[in-house]
Formats: C-alpha cells, sequence, structure tokens
C-alpha cells in the first residue's frame, strides 16, 4: 500500500516537473511578449503592498506609543471645574500625577506697529510634565528651567506656525492676559499630542503660574482640565477609577480607547486607498486579459503542435497556466519589494509630521494581501484566454484560423471562475473587515462593470447599425472598429473606468468647492466670539452697535454637559447608530431660549411658551432625535458640573449644519440653567470689514479672555486639507488612467500585425499614407468620443448620487472642465496610438506582406 | 525485422469528412475505404484540393470523422474522444509535416524529446542523440530551429516523428519546401528509417517518383480513391 503510495507520488512529481519544463521551455525567448502583462500586475501588487505596509506599520507604531500619546497610563478630564480636592489627592497619593489645564484663548503680538492676533491652543503644565517622553524644542534648553518666570516674564514654547502666523521669534515678548510671556523656544514635538499640524489654534505651552498670572481664566469659561496618571499599582482596574469619579463630570482615557480613532482613520484611509488600487488592478485586468489572448494568438501554432504530438487539452492549458503564474511571479516579486520599501522612504516624512523616531518594519500582512489579490485578478482575466488552448485544434497546423468561440467554456472553468470570484469576495473582506461595506464595494464593482459593458455594448450596437456612405473613409474606420475580433471594445472599457472616476472626483470636488465658497460669501458668518462672559455680553452688544449694528451680532448662552441617560437607560448601555454617535460620546454645548431662535424650523411639536415656568423642556435636532430614536415626551437625564437633571423633549426641529452659523443639537427652556456658570457665543456677520476689524480689536483689547475664530481662514484651512486630499485621490485616479494607457498599448502590441497587413492591403490598393493617416485619426477619435460618453454618463450619475444621498450637498456642474477632462482621454489616445504605429504606414506594402507571411 | 504483409495495421470504412468554415460545408472526403497493412509503405497523391492531407490526418486523428468507421489493429478509432485520440497519436503515430512544426523555442534535442515528455515517458537522451546523428544532425543537437537550414529542421522532424517508435509515420509533403538535393536526402531518409523501426509509411505527395517508391499507390480525386 505504501510502495503504491510513493510510486503515485513519484509519478505525479514527474508530470509536474516534466509540465514545468515544457513550460519553461516554450516560454523561453517570450518573456518580452509578456511585458505589459508584468507592468499591470506590477503597478496593482505595488499599490495594495504600499498602502499596506504604510498603514500597518502607522498602527504598529500608535498602538506602541500609545502610553507616550497618552502621556500615562490613564489620562483624566473635567471640563469647565478643576478636579474635586479628594480626587485629586487619591491621584496624588497613589501614583504619579501631572496636572494640565488646557483652553483657547488669543495672543497677540506688535511687531513694528503692526498688531497680529491668533487664537492659540494653550496648554498650562506643571513641573512633572511630561511623564513619560519628552518635550523636543529648538533650541536645544533645559525644559523646566527656560519655563521659570524671571523678571515678571514666564517662559513658553510655541510651535512653528505660531512663529510664523504672528511672525514672532525666540526671545520676543507677549501679552497673555495680565502678566507677559517670552518665548523661549520652537516646539518639534510635543509628547502627548498625536498630529502636530495646527486644528484650530496653535500651540502655546506655559506654566500654571503664567495662566494663573494671565488671569484669563474665569468662571464658566471653556477650560479643559487634565491629569496624566500612573499609578503605582500596576493591577489599578479602569472600573475602579470610574467608581471613583462617580457622580462628577470627569472621563477617563485609556492607552487602549485613545487611540481608537486614530487606528479606526487609519483603517478607514487605507481601505479607501486600497481599494482604488484593487481598482487599478481590476483594469490592469482587462490588459491582462488582452495581453494573454494576443500572446495566445500567436502561439495558436505551438498549441496544435503539442496537441498533435499526443498532448492532452489538460496538458496544454496546464503548460500555459504555470507561464502565468511565472509571470505572475515575476512581476508581483519586485512589485511587493518596492512597496515593503515605501514606509522606509516615508520614515523622515512621517517623523516630521505624524509620529516621532518612526521606527518602519516589514509586515507579511499586507505582503500575503497584495500577492493574493494580484494572483486572484490575474487569474480571473487570464483564465478565459487560456481556457482558449482547449478550442484549438491540432488540424489548425494546415488549416490556420485565429478566431474561436469564447462562450463554450468547460464546467471546470466555470467552476474555477466561480472561485475565484468568491475568493476575491472574501479578500475584500478581509480588506475592509466589514461585511456591508464589502458587500457594497462589491456591488459598486460589479454594477459599475455591469453599466460599462452594457453600455459600451449599446453604443458598438449602434455603430453597427449606422451606415455611412459606402467607400467613404468614416465608413472604412467604422467597418474596422466593428470587425471580429476587433480590440475596440476593450480599448473603450479600460479607459472609461478611469476616465468615469476621474469625472466623478472631479464633480464632486467642484461642488464642495462650489458650497464652500458660495457659504462663504452668502451664508456663514464672519467671525464666532468665544468665551464671553455674561457680564460681558451686553458691553459687546453695545461696541457692534456703536460700531456697525446690532442685527450683525447672534448671540447664544451656552453651557457643556454631558448626556448620561436616555428614556432612563444609561448611555453606556444604549445602541445607536453610528452616526450619532458622536453625540453621546463626550461633553456636549447646548443653549437655553424661552423664544423660538430666528430661522428655526420646526418638524414636530411647538416652541414653548415665552413665559414657560414648569419643569425642563427640549428641543431636539430631527436627524439626531431620530438616530438616537427619540421622539416628544421622552426623557434626556444631563450631567452639568456633576448636578445631573432631567429634561422632556418638546420639539423637533431642522438644523442646517451647512450655514456655519451657531447650531446646537439640544435647545433648553429658560428655567434656573442660566444661573449656572455659563458663556455666550456669538457670531459676527457683515460685509463691512473694517467696522468687524475695529469690533475684534477693541474686544480683544477690553476683554481679554474673549477669543474670536475667523470663519473664513477655518475654511481656508479645511480646503487646504481637503485639496490635499484630493490631489492624493486625483493622482490615484491618474494611476487608473495609467493603467488604461497600459491596456492600449497591449491591444496595440497585438493589433499591430493586422494594422500591418491592412497598411499594406490599402497601399497596394492605391491608398497614400495620408489617407491611411486619416483613417486610422477617424478611427481612433471614434473610439476616444465614446470612450468620454460613457465615462460622462457614468461620472456624472454617480457623483449625482454621491452629492445628493452620502455628502447631502448640491449638484455643481462645470460643463468646461468635465468636457475638457473628457477630451483628455481620445486626444491620449490618437497620441499613444500614432506615436506607436507611425512607424508602420511609410512602411513598403511588400515589405509587410513579407513580414507577415514570415 | 520480418514483415508481416497480412496483418491489418489500419482499417477505414465508408469514411467522410465534412469542414466547416464561417460560410460553407465542405465535404472533402467522400466514403474512403481503404486498409493499410504493417510495416509497407502507402503514398497517397492526387490534384490539389482532392483530400490527400485530409485523409492522411483523418489516420492520424486529427479531422473529425463525419460519417464511416476507422479501426486500429481492429479497435475502433472513430468514436474516441480528444483525449483518448491524443493518446492513440502519442503511442502509435509519427508525423512529419511539410513546413516541419518544429517549436522554435527549444533546441533540435528538445524538439526530439517532446513526445516523449507529452507521453510522460522516460527519455532516453542516447536514443535520441543516436536519432539525431542517423539524421545527420549529430552535431547540431543544442542548435534552435532558426539555427538549422530547411532541410535540417526537416531532419529534426523526422527524428521527433520517430523517437517513439510510432507503428505509423505519416509524411504529408515532407520535401515540399525543400530543394531537390534536400528532397531526395529526406526521402531517403524517411524509407531507410522506416523500415528499420519497423514503422507502416502513408505519405502524401505530389510526385510519382516517390510514389514509386512504396508499396501501395492511392490516388485520389475529389474525394473518392480512383
Amino acid at each position: 500500500m505504501e510502495n503504491k503510495l510513493l510510486e503515485n507520488l513519484k509519478i505525479n512529481l514527474h508530470q509536474l516537473l516534466i509540465l514545468f519544463k515544457l513550460s519553461y521551455r516554450e516560454l523561453r525567448g517570450s518573456v518580452k511578449e509578456f511585458k505589459i502583462i508584468i507592468i499591470s500586475i506590477f503597478l496593482g501588487v505595488f499599490i495594495i503592498c504600499a498602502v499596506g505596509s504604510v498603514s500597518e506599520n502607522l498602527k504598529y507604531e500608535i498602538n506602541n506609543k500609545s502610553n507616550i500619546l497618552l502621556g500615562g497610563d490613564f489620562e483624566l478630564s473635567a471640563t469647565y471645574q478643576p478636579f474635586p480636592v479628594q480626587i485629586k489627592n487619591w491621584l496624588d497619593n497613589n501614583g504619579k500625577t501631572t496636572h494640565i489645564i488646557e483652553l483657547r484663548t488669543m495672543l497677540s503680538s506688535k511687531i513694528l506697529k503692526e498688531q497680529k492676533q491668533r487664537l492659540v491652543e494653550l496648554k498650562a503644565v506643571d513641573s512633572y510634565w511630561p511623564l513619560i517622553g519628552s518635550l523636543s524644542v529648538i533650541p536645544k534648553i533645559p525644559i523646566n528651567k527656560s519655563m521659570k518666570k524671571y523678571d515678571n516674564i514666564h517662559g513658553a514654547f510655541i510651535d512653528e506656525t505660531l512663529k510664523k502666523q504672528l511672525k514672532i521669534n525666540v526671545g520676543d515678548i507677549l501679552n497673555l492676559g495680565q502678566t507677559k510671556i517670552q518665548i523661549r523656544g520652537i516646539i518639534i514635538k510635543e509628547p502627548d499630542r498625536l498630529f502636530s499640524f495646527a486644528t484650530f489654534g496653535s500651540r502655546l505651552l506655559v506654566t500654571k503660574e503664567a495662566l494663573k498670572d494671565s488671569e484669563i481664566v474665569v468662571p464658566g469659561s471653556l477650560v479643559k482640565y487634565k491629569v496624566k496618571f500612573i499609578p503605582t499599582n500596576k493591577n489599578l482596574k479602569l472600573t475602579f477609577l470610574k467608581s471613583l469619579v462617580q457622580e462628577t463630570n470627569i472621563s477617563i482615557k485609556t492607552i487602549k480607547n485613545s487611540t481608537n480613532n486614530f487606528n479606526k482613520f487609519i483603517e478607514k484611509t487605507s481601505m479607501f486607498i486600497s481599494f482604488v488600487g484593487l481598482i487599478s488592478l481590476l483594469i490592469s485586468g482587462v490588459g491582462i486579459s488582452n495581453g494573454v489572448n494576443g500572446y495566445l494568438i500567436k502561439k495558436i501554432k505551438n498549441i496544435a503542435i503539442f496537441k498533435t504530438l499526443g498532448a492532452k487539452s489538460s496538458t496544454v492549458f496546464q503548460i500555459y497556466f504555470l507561464q502565468i503564474i511565472f509571470v505572475f511571479i515575476i512581476s508581483s516579486i519586485p512589485a511587493v519589494l518596492l512597496g515593503i520599501t515605501i514606509p522606509f522612504l516615508l520614515s523622515s516624512l512621517i517623523s516630521q509630521n505624524l509620529i516621532t523616531s518612526f521606527q518602519p518594519t516589514v509586515f507579511i500582512n499586507p505582503i500575503i494581501m497584495s500577492l493574493l489579490f494580484g494572483m486572484i485578478v490575474c487569474l480571473l482575466f487570464t483564465i478565459i484566454p487560456i481556457s482558449r488552448t482547449y478550442q484549438i485544434k491540432p488540424i489548425q497546423l494546415i488549416r490556420m484560423s485565429s478566431h474561436h468561440s469564447l462562450n463554450n467554456f468547460s464546467k471546470k472553468i466555470k467552476l474555477l471562475i466561480l472561485v475565484l470570484i468568491l475568493s476575491l469576495c472574501l479578500l475584500i473582506l478581509k480588506l475592509t473587515g466589514d461585511l456591508k461595506t464589502s458587500f457594497y464595494i462589491f456591488v459598486v464593482i460589479a454594477f459599475s462593470f455591469i453599466i460599462l459593458i452594457s453600455s459600451t455594448n449599446l453604443l458598438f450596437i449602434l455603430l453597427k447599425k449606422i451606415n455611412f456612405k459606402v467607400g467613404s473613409t468614416i465608413e472604412l474606420s467604422r467597418k474596422s472598429l466593428i470587425r471580429p475580433g476587433s480590440f475596440s471594445k476593450s480599448i473603450v472599457m479600460s479607459f472609461s473606468i478611469g476616465l468615469s472616476l476621474l469625472i466623478t472626483l472631479n464633480i464632486i470636488e467642484e461642488s464642495l468647492d462650489y458650497k464652500i465658497t458660495k457659504t462663504i460669501n452668502q451664508e456663514a458668518p464672519n467671525y464666532f466670539l468665544i468665551d464671553i462672559q455674561p457680564n460681558q455680553i451686553d458691553k459687546v452688544k453695545k461696541i457692534t452697535s456703536d460700531i456697525i449694528d446690532l442685527k450683525s451680532l447672534n448671540s447664544q448662552p451656552m453651557l457643556r454637559g454631558r448626556i448620561t441617560e436616555i428614556k432612563g437607560i444609561k448611555v453606556d448601555n444604549l445602541i445607536v447608530k453610528k452616526d450619532v454617535q458622536w453625540v453621546l460620546k463626550s461633553d456636549r454645548a447646548f443653549s437655553w431660549s424661552n423664544q423660538i431662535p430666528p430661522n428655526v424650523n420646526l418638524i414636530s411639536g411647538k416652541w414653548w411658551p415665552q413665559d414657560y415656568d414648569g419643569p425642563i423642556l427640549i428641543s431636539v435636532g430631527n436627524k439626531i432625535a431620530k438616530g438616537l430614536n427619540l421622539k416628544i415626551g421622552d426623557v434626556i437625564k444631563f450631567n452639568v458640573l456633576g448636578r445631573n437633571f432631567e429634561a422632556k423633549i418638546f420639539n423637533t426641529r431642522e438644523i442646517l449644519w451647512q450655514n456655519m452659523g451657531v447650531n446646537f443639537v439640544f435647545i433648553l427652556s429658560k428655567n434656573n440653567i442660566e444661573r449656572a456658570p455659563h458663556t455666550w457665543i456669538a457670531t459676527l456677520t457683515n460685509k463691512n470689514k473694517k467696522g468687524i476689524n475695529t469690533i475684534l480689536e477693541k474686544i480683544v483689547k477690553d476683554f481679554a479672555n474673549i477669543s474670536y475664530i475667523s470663519v473664513n481662514e477655518s475654511f481656508q484651512a479645511i480646503k487646504s486639507l481637503l485639496n490635499l486630499l484630493i490631489v492624493i485621490i486625483n493622482s490615484i485616479a491618474f494611476l487608473t488612467l495609467f493603467s488604461g494607457i497600459i491596456v492600449l498599448l497591449g491591444i496595440l502590441n497585438v493589433s499591430k500585425k493586422d494594422k500591418l497587413f491592412e497598411v499594406a492591403i490599402f497601399k497596394i490598393l492605391g491608398a497614400s499614407p495620408k489617407k491611411v493617416i486619416f483613417l486610422w485619426l477617424q478611427e481612433y477619435f471614434i473610439i476616444g468620443i465614446m470612450t468620454s460618453l460613457i465615462s460622462s454618463v457614468i461620472g456624472i450619475s454617480v457623483s449625482y448620487l454621491l452629492l445628493k444621498y452620502v455628502f447631502e450637498i448640491e449638484f455643481y456642474f462645470n460643463f468646461l472642465t468635465i468636457s475638457l477632462l473628457s477630451l483628455f482621454v481620445p486626444v491620449i489616445i490618437i497620441i499613444i496610438s500614432f506615436l506607436k504605429m507611425f512607424a508602420i504606414i511609410y512602411l513598403k506594402p511588400l515589405k509587410i506582406i513579407r513580414i507577415n507571411n514570415h | 525485422m520480418k514483415n508481416k504483409i497480412n496483418e491489418k495495421l489500419i482499417e477505414l470504412k465508408n469514411i467522410h469528412v465534412n469542414i466547416k468554415n464561417n460560410v460553407e460545408n465542405i465535404h472533402i472526403l467522400k466514403g474512403i475505404d481503404l486498409t493499410i497493412y504493417k510495416n509497407t509503405s502507402i503514398s497517397i497523391t492526387g490534384e490539389s484540393g482532392a483530400g490527400k492531407s485530409t485523409l492522411a490526418m483523418t489516420i492520424a486523428g486529427l479531422e473529425l470523422i463525419s460519417k464511416g468507421k476507422l479501426f486500429f489493429k481492429n479497435k475502433p478509432i472513430h468514436n474516441l474522444n480528444e483525449n483518448d485520440l491524443a493518446i492513440y497519436r502519442s503511442k502509435y503515430i509519427g508525423i512529419v509535416f511539410q513546413s516541419f512544426n518544429l517549436l522554435d523555442s527549444m533546441t533540435a534535442m528538445e524538439n526530439v524529446n517532446l513526445p516523449m515528455e507529452i507521453s510522460g515517458s522516460k527519455i532516453d537522451s542516447k536514443r535520441s542523440i543516436n536519432l539525431l546523428k542517423s539524421v545527420g544532425l549529430g552535431n547540431r543537437v543544442k542548435h534552435y530551429p532558426h539555427q538549422l537550414s530547411g532541410g535540417e529542421q526537416q531532419r529534426v522532424a523526422i527524428a521527433r516523428a520517430l523517437i517513439a517508435s510510432p507503428e505509423i509515420l505519416i509524411a504529408d509533403e515532407p520535401t515540399g519546401n525543400l530543394d531537390k538535393r534536400n528532397s531526395e536526402e529526406i526521402m531517403n531518409l524517411i524509407f531507410k528509417l522506416q523500415q528499420e523501426n519497423g514503422s507502416s509509411l502513408i505519405i502524401v505527395t505530389h510526385d510519382q517518383s516517390i510514389a514509386s517508391r512504396c508499396n501501395q499507390n492511392v490516388f485520389l480525386d475529389n474525394g473518392f480513391i480512383i
């Protein structure tokens, strides 16, 4: 039994070895035929591997350094009020602590009579900060010593952005409220700050004494008190800490949950880019398929010889299948090698902008994923052309024919295609980690391909039906495009994928840009004023009415608190939709008013009477109410400054976030809330820029605690971030167009022989080179126009649906841009085709015939 | 080796072959009855388009028989599927074409060994070299087809056809692409090796002098044996 098994194994190995030998020998000298296929596979595998490697490295670094980024084992934070003394003492007595205060404030500089003001994110630290990691500054100086107060001037550090914004430098002295600070260094890296680019304000780092002397913190100021904590007892549980801070407004972050959002961000971004990589790989698939098709057409004679000499069809299939595997290996290995070096090439960029001392390493997961994706796509697109080997008859050695029906696949081939499609689905599932997203991705891919194939087919059917004047050049071009074996459909399809993607992205980009510009110009306020004290609001109103008019100022009181219970269920136990989870996650700002605010559109219920004085009522944004499954009469429990209170829902209203005004998800009835320490928030909206600037100058001068945010600058910051994202996405979309070019080059290679023959026949029949050029020009122009037409239809409809249902933004369409973009492809097709084919136009017809016969 | 003239090797009974192309259905062989005996040589002659090559390729199991029966050693061949026909060819048939049909990416030696490798048989390098020597190419074993002349390529094709010691050697106008001197040499070689190998030879030719060297002559006209 064992001997028989060994014998069988020996025979199988022997057969496999022979297959390898035959496959290798047959491939010898033909590798150059695969260059387009090699580039196509290389590109797709490289993108997926590079993106995967970068994201794995980032996630690893973040998770590895999460305690540095958190600044301790735990971070406890409270808004408005310092920690209760007993909690503060417990923390100090049971481990290492550092106490930090964070707030936003205005910082002004006066250099050469030019007054500049900036909103800064002020961080006041004690001498124990940082507990983990270290602050790096330029020049290299002892941190604690240089932050101390000398001659009544406190030391401060700022980041590079603030240095540029305020045009200040090390050594300059500035006013911070009632005290003076001197810039003693520029921050290179702050250990417990993940992103070093500015969000709303740049960093100003001072001591807690400096903050105290500045007197900018007044009751009700939006101040965050933080304690970074490393317990002596390493087994201290989060549940214990939670019970310690129960009934307070203190929230706790752990190493684990501090990096969750960043990890999710990395995962989503890398998933998106990998998805575009996959699209590029799928487009390359069209190129791979055409390439293999062309290769096998050249190999018909060899296949027939194999069969004549007694080779079974399955043996011949295996010979060419092994060649594809070989080609895949030689193209994917360099792709993977280059892919895994990308994190190393980007390490200095990442170190500077994201994670200090970023140390890249090689991860196996992206290598496996990219190879599997590449292999499956490669096989999926080659299996159909290779299965053609089954249909080639040995008798074709005598009677040559290059056209075969591709519809009769054996059951085995059909099964193999099904297995490959299922494997692709599983890989997409592994990439996204989410069944729903995978399903959407797969549906989008399948749907796009169906739309693409059907619209291309429809156009070609129309092309078949149209008849031009017999003998006219346009009729000759039309016939050339629809003749059996013509590759024009493949060119149209492969370019359409890339161009549709570009058009979709362009319309979305233009619509967003249009919306932002329109909002800035028409709807959005010029400035936000924050942290206005209740005793200051009337003075701010007076300044505004004195300089412009009171209508320009829209002010509302604001309090911060947290939702603790909804309909009697604790928030921790609630299961709500993803898109409204943010409402429950952290502190929320809310306002109160017994008057219905201007421009409010009530969706359900009505506003409470002006003189209402009963139990607290609440108005909720309708989408949030829907997401939290709330209806009129439901009760929400809040915790504000450690005090709990309940509010009953009285109405829901539409919130127009797009107008960039002051919008509150929750508006309460007045009751006694106004007695709680609170601040006011206001917007300034007026076209009189000079007047606005005078108001701001006066407010900053009179009230050190009030900060303002320029809406225009914030928009510009968002726009530049958006532009950066768009540049990245567009570059990848252009890569897909590049895949289209590779497909075209492959097709031109394959069809060169046909074209040669066509030229010879036309010339023998008396056509001049000029006429041949004109014919081709027409042919490629028709292909280009078809591509543009299909891509425009797909691009416009997809972007319309996305803008309407996903972004919920008005569809804006710039006809000129889309036309230029659409014409870009026909031009590329014509240029490339001519560059590639031009040489053969001037060949002598007899020479061509001889080449063809050879 | 003793000639067993009376032993039937191939028997064709009322063979019809139709070939379909995109335009029409062409009836090439119209009821062929033929018996070929072991160790004999048979020539198939006739005008162009008479069906000579089709008849030879039908015997090789390369043409689809539309009607009729084909037997090899009294076993039916006409009802075999593609895979079994492939085995039939690899075991019993050697073919030499007019246009050599060598694989360009393989050396002379590799081309000769190809049938053995395809059938999964053990490769006897000595035999391959001896065969190449016997066709006068002992010093060209590692040459690729493009490094050989037409006559030399045909010699490689003959060696390849004989490597598996086939019972039937089919030569389809083997000298059609060669000059007179080469043609004579190749034909002498084919007859010599056929004798040495003990194979039956089926030769498609226009040349009466070649036909006259065979034991049996078949003349085809418009799909019929006359």
